[in-house]
């Protein structure tokens, strides 16, 4: 199960917090929650993965989709905070350089 | 409870063929690590990442979707924990998986899918397919660190 808040900083930044595991049942709803959000015109998106205590590789594969959408619309999404346990999947995956987690939300769009 | 013997910890149980199986397996591996606190958490990442990549791959593979009777379908997990290792067996009756291990490599850094079978690899000590008896079993073996 898991639980998906969002809301949006006065600067304009999106943040995406799932709670729980981010496996293909959820992937989905990961998914059609960061389409809505490009489409009403977040295209700056961070997704904090402080509360994430699972990633599976269709999971991963929602936040990639996220982040090439992102990047087209000419935002970027960044990811925050992993917990071990999703680290472990950026790094067999090799994703880790890609995806370049910040150690924290509210800089995660500095530099 | 799982179930103590001499060879270790047993869990079998019979899954439902659709994405509510991995919930299933994750509570599952949850009575696991419960019973046995000793499991250290990176093995545990790595085990439990495998099994429920192999289990997405079998409710969304194994089975043509308006074919057959649902009812018909099975699904089992097998779990066991020793001293040395964690191991699953999953067995289907779907029909008989067109993959090579041997050649599952991880895709280009854009690709949204088709990372399951090389992720699964890349975390577990070994991983296994074949068809026996109109059935695929998938074997997991992961060696525990020590701790």
């Amino acid at each position: 199960m898991i639980e998906i808040d969002v809301f949006r900083r006065p600067d304009g930044v999106a943040v995406v917090v799932p709670q729980g595991r981010l496996n293909m049942v959820a992937a989905r709803q990961m998914k059609d929650l960061l389409a809505i959000l490009l489409e009403e015109g977040s295209s700056r998106i961070v997704v904090d993965l402080d509360r994430t205590t699972f990633l599976d590789s269709s999971g991963l594969g929602a936040l990639i989709g996220g982040l090439k959408g992102a990047r087209q619309a000419g935002g970027d999404l960044r990811i925050a905070r992993p917990t071990p346990e999703v680290l472990t999947v950026f790094q067999l995956t090799n994703m880790d350089k890609v995806l370049r987690p910040r150690d924290d939300v509210e800089s995660a769009f500095d530099a | 409870m799982p179930d103590p013997t001499p060879d270790g910890l047993h869990l079998d149980q019979s899954m439902p063929t659709t994405p509510d199986a991995v919930d299933l397996a994750h509570e599952q591996l949850a009575r696991l690590w419960a019973a046995d606190g000793d499991v250290l958490p990176a093995d545990r990442v790595r085990f439990e990442l495998a099994v429920i990549e192999i289990l997405g791959n079998i409710v969304e593979h194994a089975w043509i979707a308006d074919e057959g009777s649902p009812s018909e379908r099975r699904l089992t997990l097998a779990l066991t924990l020793t001293d040395e290792r964690l191991e699953a067996v999953l067995g289907d009756n779907g029909r008989p998986a067109s993959i090579d291990l041997s050649s599952a490599t991880m895709p280009g850094a854009d690709a949204e899918s088709g990372r399951g079978l090389a992720l699964s690899l890349a975390a577990v000590d070994s991983l296994d397919y074949e068809r026996v008896d109109g059935r695929n079993l998938w074997r997991i073996r992961c060696d525990r660190a020590p701790a």
